[in-house]
Parts: structure tokens; C-alpha cells; sequence
């Protein structure tokens, strides 16, 4: 089968399209073909050498895939050949034609979704919930901070912050990307190029600060953030696309009762894959009543993942690069 | 009455004893003829001007007071009706005033104590117990079998954390600066001993745990300590920031916070009482019910009489004595 391949740690153009002999499927195993990849921020991340998952060469990027069942382990009973199906790749794979993986990071999708929409759903939406629900314990009413809005995990973000009746404060790089996020849900709106995040969420909260921070971007974004807090609120650390690591200073956590909180899904996805699937079985359901709208920026051919990386790293696009298989 | 008066930023020895007019009583409050006092980290700060809070000057120090109730306010029966003149009781003190003869309090921070407490280890248990029960119960949920790792383990508050961990059931290692220190806290119930003038914080916890770290981390000590306790945790730990004695506040870096999904968790809890005070008040039940089980064994390091209160200070900051130091009035 044809995958996009890494074999050494480098920029996204260093991906290669390679002929890989299939291998044979476990038991407890599901075997997919393909139809679309999401692609994300950590799969660049992996391939430069500085991601946490740092897989043999030559690795197939790619955490999540959307597909049919084409082949099943004599153990699996949950699934049925020919079912389409989402799959959670914590070590990838998903930048490929066909990927066998534990059948219970499998996951059926409606019949009316479409492969791409499914490709494009696991990370995002699995990180937003997860963080928001069981790392941030956001509450009806309280008030939610979402730094990169408009990127693939942000929007996902102001979505679920909705659906948990926050109030949605969507801090992007653009009056476009923000328009993207207001039509997501988001009530109200900082353009952190012209604005201080710190200043106008002190002023949107009268003074109070944000309850729960959702930060994916990292850097001064957050520097800003940790200033604008309310007592006890809940900074969730997703990501730092920004290409900045802050260090936080531990007096300012202490004096507001502060918690800051690393957020990594697909280690959750790991440790508890049946947790993590009957999570998205929910969110797919919500999706099936109209609560969530997926936004797909682009796809591009299998062969140009490379492309499709650098296209996601140039953060013009608001919402979610796919790849189509 | 007499006290200790602060009239300008300084170190310890810049207290006055001053005779001072008594407080007015307001309505919802209680005036205590007080008989020991707490001494805290956070009074040398707030002397130095170097505390969250800079009161204007002249100010009293002292955070914490046992003592008994001379007189009470009047709407105090509406808020706490069972209070009575005589009764022995403590008190968090959030506005200070503790290095004192007498000082006001607000009828619902109050807690009435044991016949059995001595007023020694009275003025020395509020701060420490019902920080390190805040911290480890409600902001961390210790759980039973879960391994705690205690800094500055035979400090004041870090002897009662250790106790309260055993309380929640979890293997405590216990880190601190000698053998002395760690003789204590072993006394205290600490299954494991660090000493973090000899030993590295973070290779010996990778050690006990078998490579997967602490739990829960509880910190009053900061800096570099911290900075190796990071490093030897485990997934999913919550390290507790209670306070920076050793005098370096950490940066924490997010990187090492997000790839184990740890959570720092800022305890003031001195904050929370003013704004939960039932959450408090329900800690202190607890806590004096563990102590007359005989399960808690407050220690007093050292006492000094209300005049050297000055002196009181720098024995904390000389970290020679284990436990608690208390002004005795």
C-alpha cells in the first residue's frame, strides 16, 4: 500500500510517498483502507524530531483516519467489515492508504457524514472535550478564553464552550479568522495583532478575568492570559504553536488559587482507548443533532502531505487540512 | 494592651512591643484575650513589605491566635449562637493583629478547641493543618495509595502534611534538609526520607517509585527543589505551590507541564477561607477530630514570649527547629 513516509527528522518537504508491504493483523486488531487523514499541528511536530512520540524510521505521520473496515482480528467483536468507521492513531500511521490498529480506538461514524468530515473530527473535537470537561470542569455560565480560535483544536474549542454554556471569549490573528469563530459560537471577539488579550478580557469581565483559559498557541498569548484571570481558573495548556514555551512564573498561580493544567489527548487515548471512543461515539451524536458544525479548511492529495503541512503551519487557513487518500 | 508594632519595612528586628489602644469590637465580631500565637513565613514577609497584602503602618503581626473570648459583638448570636464568653477557641487572623495581648476576630472564623489542646500547640495548629488539608484533600484529592512527595517535610506545614497524607491513605516521602529533620518527619508517619543537602530530590523519587514519580506534590519550598520534583512525577500529578521559602519563586516551564498532563495548582488558602469559609470551617471538624483520635501530633518547635517576637521570626527563618514556632502572650 502507498504512504507518505518519514525517514529521517526534517522539515515537511522531507515526506516521501513509499510502497509499504502490508503486516498481519493482530487479533484484537482492525485493518482500514483509507479514504481521509486529518492533519495536525503535532504531526509537524514528529516529523522536525520534537514531538513526545518519537517513532522508529521510517514512520507514517498522521493521528487521525477515516475509512472502511476491510480485514478484522478473530478477537475484535464490536466492529463489522465493510463499516465506516474514525480511528485514533496516537503513534500515526494515518498519512497512508491502509492502517491495522487496536480496534478499540475504532470508531463507527453516522452514515451521513462524509470521510473527510470524519477524518477531520477525533483530535480536534476529542482535545476540546476532554480539556474543557475533564481537565477544565468549565461550568454553565463561567467564562471561556479560547487562544488560536480559529485553528483546527480553537474552533472546536468555542464550539464545546458553547455546549457547555460558557460564555466565549475567541482570541485570534485576523478580523477573518474571527469571523470564523463568531460563526462557531463565539460571543466575543479579541484580534490579538491590535488588541492586549490581557486588557480587554479584564474589560469583557468587568475586572473578574476568565474562568477557564483553552491555549493551544502558547508564549505571550498565555503570558497575557495568566493576567487576566479569575480566582481559581482552570489554564489549559494544549499546545504552543506559537513556537514559544512559556515558563510561568509559580507566584502569580499561587495568589489566585490558579491551576495550570498540561492537556495531552492522545496520551489520555492511550491509556484509555475505550474511555477516549465512547467520548467521540457522544460528540458524534451531538454532531448528528446539529450541535457541531466541522470546519474543513482544505484537502490536498495524499502525495502532497508535505504540502499540506506547510499549509497548516502558514496558519492562513481557519479550521481543519485534510488530507484525501 | 500591649503588642508587637511594625512602624516601617524591615527585618524581624524592626518589631516594637508598644502599648496600643484595644481594637473597636465591630457588631460580627469577637474580642480574644490571646494566649499563644502562630509564627508564619508570611509574617517575615509581611514585615519586609514583601507580602501580597502591605497593610499601612503601624500594623501587628500574626495570623493565627489561640486565646479566649472576652467580649462579643453584638449581632455575633444571629451568626454563631453557641459562643460564650471563656470559651477557648483559635482563629486564621487574615487582617493579623496576632502578636498582641488582645485582638478582634470575626465571629465566623472562630474554632472552638479541645479542653485537652494546650494553648501552645492551639496558636500553632490553624495555618499549617488547615493548609495542608485545603491543599491535599480539595485542590490535589490525594488518594488512598497514591504516592506524596512533602518539601520542606519538617517545616510547620510541612509536618502536617505528611500527617494528613497518612490520614488519606498515601505513601509519604518525605524531603528535607538533614537527618534531623527527617528523624521527625519519620516520626511523623513518613514511609521515605529525603535529604536534599546530600541527595538529588529528583533521582532518589524516581528511585522509590520504581521510574514513575510522585502523585501529588506539596510545596512550600519552591525554587530549585521544585524544579527537581518536576522532574520526578508522575502521569496526571498535581504539584501543590503552598509557598517559596526557600526564597526563589520558580518558572515553571509548560512544556514539562503538558507532556505528562500535570496540573500546578496554586493553594492561597488564606483566600479561600475569606471566600468559603463553610469549606474551611468543615476542615477544621475534620482535623480536631484526628487530633483528639490522637492521630495528628501537632509539633512546637520553640516558643518565645511576646516581647522577642522578633527573635520568634528569625528562628523560623533559621530553619533550625522542626514544626511550629510560637509567641506565647
Amino acid at each position: 500500500m502507498k504512504a507518505m513516509l518519514c525517514r529521517e527528522w526534517g522539515e515537511p518537504g522531507i515526506l516521501r510517498l513509499g510502497e509499504l508491504d502490508r503486516r498481519p493483523l493482530q487479533p484484537h486488531e482492525a485493518r482500514i483502507r483509507v479514504h481521509a487523514a486529518g492533519v495536525n499541528f503535532a504531526d509537524s511536530l514528529m516529523v522536525a524530531g520534537k514531538y513526545q512520540v518519537k517513532p522508529a524510521f521510517p514512520f507514517i505521520p498522521g493521528l487521525e483516519a477515516a475509512g472502511e473496515i476491510i480485514e478484522l482480528g478473530a478477537a475484535v467483536r464490536h466492529l463489522k467489515p465493510g463499516q465506516r468507521v474514525l480511528a485514533v492513531l496516537r503513534n500515526g500511521g494515518g498519512y497512508a492508504e491502509e492502517i491495522a490498529l487496536n480496534a478499540e480506538a475504532v470508531v463507527p461514524i453516522p452514515d451521513g457524514m462524509d470521510f473527510v468530515t470524519a477524518a477531520s473530527f477525533p483530535v480536534a473535537y476529542g482535545t476540546a472535550h476532554f480539556a474543557l470537561t475533564h481537565r477544565g470542569h468549565l461550568q454553565p455560565g463561567e467564562t471561556l478564553l479560547v487562544l488560536g480560535a480559529a485553528g483546527g483544536v480553537g474552533l472546536t474549542a468555542v464550539e464545546i464552550g458553547k455546549q457547555l454554556g460558557a460564555r466565549v471569549i475567541a482570541a485570534a490573528g485576523s478580523a477573518d479568522k474571527l469571523a470564523v469563530a463568531r460563526a462557531h459560537g463565539a460571543d466575543e471577539l479579541i484580534d490579538y495583532r491590535q488588541e492586549s488579550i490581557r486588557d480587554r478580557v479584564r474589560e469583557l469581565t468587568a475586572g473578574r478575568g476568565a474562568d477557564v483559559v483553552f491555549d493551544p498557541v502558547g508564549g505571550d498569548a498565555f503570558d497575557q492570559a495568566l493576567r487576566a484571570v479569575n480566582w481559581e481558573a482552570r489554564m489549559l495548556v494544549i499546545g504552543f504553536a506559537a513556537g514559544q514555551i512559556q515558563a510561568v512564573p509559580a507566584n502569580l498561580i499561587l495568589v489566585k488559587n490558579i491551576s495550570v493544567i498540561g492537556v495531552v489527548w492522545g496520551a489520555q487515548a492511550e491509556r484509555d482507548p475505550v474511555l477516549v471512543s465512547r467520548n467521540l461515539a457522544e460528540l458524534l451524536r451531538w454532531w448528528e443533532t446539529g450541535r457541531l458544525k466541522p470546519e474543513v479548511a482544505r484537502s490536498f492529495p495524499l502525495a502532497e502531505a508535505g504540502a499540506a503541512l506547510e499549509a497548516l503551519l502558514s496558519r492562513r487557513y481557519a479550521g481543519k487540512i485534510v488530507l484525501e487518500a | 494592651m500591649k503588642a508587637m508594632v511594625c512602624r516601617a519595612w524591615g527585618d524581624p528586628d524592626t518589631l516594637r512591643l508598644d502599648e496600643v489602644d484595644r481594637p473597636p469590637l465591630n457588631p460580627d465580631q469577637v474580642r480574644l484575650r490571646i494566649h499563644a500565637c502562630g509564627v508564619n513565613f508570611a509574617d517575615t514577609l509581611i514585615v519586609a513589605g514583601k507580602y501580597q497584602v502591605k497593610p499601612a503602618f503601624p500594623f501587628t503581626p500574626g495570623f493565627e491566635a489561640a486565646g479566649e473570648i472576652i467580649e462579643i459583638g453584638e449581632a455575633v448570636t444571629q451568626i454563631r449562637p453557641h459562643l460564650h464568653r471563656g470559651q477557648r477557641v483559635f482563629a486564621y487572623m487574615r487582617r493579623g493583629g496576632g502578636y498582641a495581648e488582645e485582638a478582634v476576630v470575626n465571629a465566623a472564623a472562630l474554632v472552638p478547641i479541645p479542653e485537652a489542646m494546650d494553648w501552645a500547640t492551639a496558636g500553632g495548629f490553624p495555618i499549617a493543618y488547615s493548609t495542608s488539608h485545603y491543599a491535599l484533600v480539595h485542590r490535589a484529592r490525594l488518594q488512598a495509595g497514591e504516592t506524596l512527595l512533602v518539601l520542606g517535610a519538617a517545616g510547620g506545614v510541612g509536618l502536617s502534611a505528611i500527617e494528613i497524607g497518612k490520614q488519606l491513605g498515601a505513601r509519604v516521602i518525605a524531603a528535607a534538609g538533614g537527618p534531623e529533620k527527617l528523624a521527625v518527619a519519620q516520626a511523623h508517619g513518613a514511609d521515605d526520607a529525603i535529604d536534599y543537602q546530600h541527595e538529588s530530590i529528583r533521582d532518589r523519587v524516581r528511585e522509590l517509585t520504581d521510574g514513575r514519580g510522585a502523585d501529588v506534590v506539596y510545596d512550600p519550598v519552591g525554587g530549585d527543589a521544585f524544579d527537581q520534583a518536576l522532574r520526578a512525577v508522575n502521569w496526571g500529578a498535581r504539584m501543590l505551590i503552598i509557598g517559596f521559602a526557600a526564597g526563589r519563586i520558580q518558572a515553571v516551564p509548560a512544556n514539562l507541564v503538558l507532556v505528562k498532563g500535570i496540573s500546578i495548582v496554586g493553594v492561597d488558602r488564606g483566600a479561600e477561607s475569606q471566600r468559603n469559609p463553610g469549606l474551611i470551617a468543615e476542615g477544621f471538624t475534620e482535623l480536631l477530630r484526628w487530633w483528639e483520635a490522637g492521630r495528628l501530633k501537632p509539633v512546637v518547635g520553640k516558643t518565645f514570649p511576646l516581647a522577642e517576637a522578633g527573635a520568634a521570626m528569625e528562628a523560623l527563618l533559621s530553619r533550625r527547629y522542626p514544626g511550629k514556632i510560637v509567641v506565647e502572650v
